[in-house]
């Protein structure tokens, strides 16, 4: 291998400690080598030509038409490593399903009521509401971040409307066909993200007749961040793209949608806007009234709030009986006086985000900032320990990036959201692979409104 | 339980107190949703005996209790509204005993790492630039109360009482640089001269025993044998005489123990059009009735 790596250290998804390829790299690095600097440096503008053309946005700025930008260099996932990611997935998102359906029902006693009841999220017009057999959470993000040897930790659980799925698809779509030697000899496991959506649309609205379920996606307009995907799933899905106005609840409590041919009864609304009642007056009630289905339902966003993250573990041990297949970031409760203690003498080891945060907004990696941004945070943390929590910072895995104008390979720091689908009878999938992102030189924040890279990901059979 | 009441009967007092606020919107509201901090906190001679909550638009109403202790209601009105009205009525027993606290050395209570954050900045009340004056005016002090008692005295003397000029995001540099506020603006401007020495305080939110009209602001420091003790620089005194306040609330500044705090959607705004707030003591009961009732009558209060 002669192609030149600059700048590597540490934990790495493309080599092991002694420097050398892992194995499942095999392939793709000889690829690499045949078709040498100049073809892959055409291979990489064309992809970000056919991102561009085919509209694959992601906007920071509304004002700004931005493509999402990516690498088409794949991240490879054992096979082993995939098992307990899944399994872990799966059981996380069974498990906050169940605390969900617990605190909204006869009650719960894992997380104390004070981080309950204080969270924005919490909705006590939601108390006594049971959702269709008890499936509370139908569309689920985690992220993830590898520690080494097939270890991930969970530094997030997103359930209010993750986005990436399509990202995740596009991103592989465009990588297979700018660069489909990189395949060649590789046994990628398969998922078809539209047969298990449109078998979530049917189970959460089993009544709707031989036709299937009348779906729309409810969207928050072209400048939106992530617009793409909501036209993505429209397309692939078959369901109508639609503003908050285009939709309204009728004289008989159900939902409907104007078109230019006439109204017509909605059956099941895949919102992608949190605040339904300023979009849909009336939205909610016909959703707690059983007349339409909602996917993501009401209440589970929760289980978003960074706070009740620390719970999570004790929800699967006592909700499931089971012991955790995933770890999480190891995390610590400001509110408890020996955890706030120990984050200020040691914050500038940590990672302090916001109750409220996502998207990477409210996220403080303390060892990348400067004094002042230091003294602010740690003023924050003793005046507002409720508003956010403390995790360490994790030295986690890097992954190479090629720099078509350098001829070289750098490292970045990357993590994996993966997203889990759970139907209306409680079955989940978890798709194979998720999307890989990729920090900013020298950051280790990921997320896509930080404006990292893209990674086609690959789980082996 | 906790309190530190004292056995003998004449050393204790019961009163009952009501609360009452309105707000109005100039649309329709669609939800709105609220923390409250107007109940009996427990402990430091008070005993909660019990509260009622009523709310218009009915809400159905969160009990928790906050990382100070004090207790919350969490209301969420979800049905279409124009004005949410919050009415409130409590009874505590009060000790009327005056804690025994004898005067020590600041040091005794200088930088408690254990008190720390009570200590530091918070968003409205950042002790640094404070410092200077800080040590001026504590300077000649020779103890902890002292110390106390000379912030005290210099916010009562040197800023004036004035409603209006402030609001809920003064902070205590500003109403330095104003010379005038109301009590919860020279509370606040006391935990910066305090806390600028190193001395671990609090803010406190409640009642009067003797004041009809609105809730009132103070302090609490720390005391190494006594505990947490009050002093109300609005009134210009240190160690006021037990049973003159009924204690909702402490936090580190107002933005822990605000009354009613909330949001609410809607296209309009809000006018907060008046809160009206009484105690009584022994057996005039406060009930709903009543607070409705003085709540019409109120004046429309500035903030």
């Amino acid at each position: 291998m002669v192609m030149r790596t600059v700048g590597e250290g540490g934990l790495s998804e493309w080599r092991d400690d002694h420097g050398r390829l892992h194995p499942h790299y095999a392939g793709v690095a000889s690829a690499l080598e045949q078709l040498g600097p100049g073809v892959l440096a055409e291979r990489w503008q064309a992809s970000r030509r056919q991102a561009e053309r085919d509209g694959f946005t992601f906007y920071l700025d509304p004002r700004e038409y931005r493509t999402t930008p990516i690498d088409v260099l794949p991240r490879v996932i054992p096979a082993e490593h995939w098992a307990r990611i899944s399994a872990g997935v799966a059981q996380r998102l069974r498990a906050i399903n169940r605390w969900v359906g617990a605190l909204y029902g006869d009650g719960q006693d894992v997380v104390p009521n004070d981080v309950v009841y204080s969270c924005d999220y919490f909705l006590p017009e939601a108390e006594g509401f049971r959702p269709p057999r008890d499936v509370w959470v139908h569309i689920y993000g985690i992220d993830l971040v590898h520690m080494g040897d097939g270890r991930y930790y969970i530094l997030e659980d997103n359930l209010r409307v993750p986005s990436g799925i399509t990202y995740q698809m596009k991103t592989l779509e465009i990588a297979a066909r700018q660069l489909p030697e990189f395949a060649e000899g590789y046994d990628i496991t398969p998922y078809d993200v539209r047969e298990t959506y449109l078998d979530l649309f049917r189970s959460v609205a089993p009544d709707a007749g031989p036709e299937g379920p009348a779906a729309v996606i409810l969207t928050d307009g072209k400048f939106g961040s992530a617009f793409f995907e909501h036209r993505y799933l429209s397309d692939l899905l078959g369901a109508p793209l639609v503003e908050g106005s285009d939709l309204y609840v009728g004289h008989d409590g159900r939902v409907y949608a104007r078109t230019a041919d006439g109204d017509y009864a909605v059956d099941v609304v895949y919102r992608r806007i949190q605040d339904l009642e300023i979009f849909v007056p009336g939205l909610r009630d016909a959703y707690f009234a059983g007349k339409v289905a909602l996917i993501n339902g009401v209440g589970a966003e929760v289980a978003d709030d960074k706070l009740v993250f620390l719970w999570v573990p004790e929800m699967i041990r006592r909700h499931l009986g089971e012991e955790p297949i995933l770890e999480q970031a190891p995390s610590h409760n400001l509110l408890d006086a020996e955890e706030r203690r120990y984050a200020h003498e040691n914050l500038e080891q940590l990672v302090i985000k916001s109750r409220r945060g996502y998207g990477g907004i409210g996220v403080y990696v303390m060892p990348d900032l400067g004094d002042e941004t230091h003294a602010q945070v740690r003023a924050l943390i003793l005046s507002k320990p409720d508003e956010f929590i403390a995790q360490e910072t994790l030295d986690f895995s890097s992954h190479v990036v090629y720099d078509e104008q350098a001829e070289q390979l750098e490292p970045r720091y990357v993590d994996l959201r993966v997203f889990a689908v759970q139907d209306g009878e409680g079955r989940v999938s978890v798709f194979p692979g998720g999307l890989t992102r990729v920090a900013r030189a020298g950051s280790r924040v990921t997320n896509n409104s930080s404006g990292g890279l893209c990674k086609p990901t690959w789980v082996l059979t | 339980m906790q309190t530190d009441l004292g056995p003998d009967l004449d050393e204790q007092v019961v009163a009952s107190y009501l609360y009452a606020a309105r707000y109005e919107y100039n649309q329709a509201v669609l939800n709105n949703d609220n923390q409250l901090r107007v109940f009996p906190r427990d402990g430091e001679g008070q005993e909660a005996l019990g509260y009622e909550l009523w709310t218009e638009p009915p809400c159905r109403a969160l009990p928790f209790t906050d990382r100070f202790g004090n207790p919350v209601n969490r209301v969420r009105a979800v049905e279409h509204h124009t004005q949410f009205v919050v009415a409130t009525t409590g009874r505590v027993r009060l000790s009327t005993r005056q804690p025994e606290a004898d005067e020590v050395g600041i040091e005794a209570v200088r930088n408690l790492p254990e008190q720390l954050e009570y200590a530091s900045a918070t968003v409205l009340v950042d002790p640094s630039p404070l410092a200077p004056l800080a040590s001026e005016v504590i300077g000649g002090a020779t103890g902890l109360i002292g110390a106390v008692r000379a912030v005290t005295d210099w916010v009562h003397d040197n800023i004036r009482y004035l409603r209006g000029t402030t609001d809920t995001t003064t902070t205590a540099a500003e109403v330095l640089a104003a010379g005038e506020g109301v009590c919860q603006d020279m509370a606040h401007l006391s935990l910066g001269l305090l806390r600028a020495a190193g001395l671990p305080c609090r803010y406190v939110s409640g009642l009067l025993t003797d004041q009809v009209g609105e809730t009132h602001a103070w302090l609490e420091f720390v005391h190494p044998t006594a505990g947490w003790l009050p002093a109300d620089p609005t009134r210009g005194v240190v160690l006021p005489p037990a049973g003159d306040f009924v204690k909702f609330g402490v936090g580190l500044d107002y933005t822990d123990v605000w009354p009613i705090n909330g949001t609410f959607l809607s296209k309009g705004a809000a006018a907060h059009l008046a809160a009206i707030a009484r105690v009584r003591f022994g057996e005039h009961e406060s009930n709903l009735a009543d607070a409705l009732t003085l709540l019409n009558d109120a004046h429309v209060v500035p903030r």
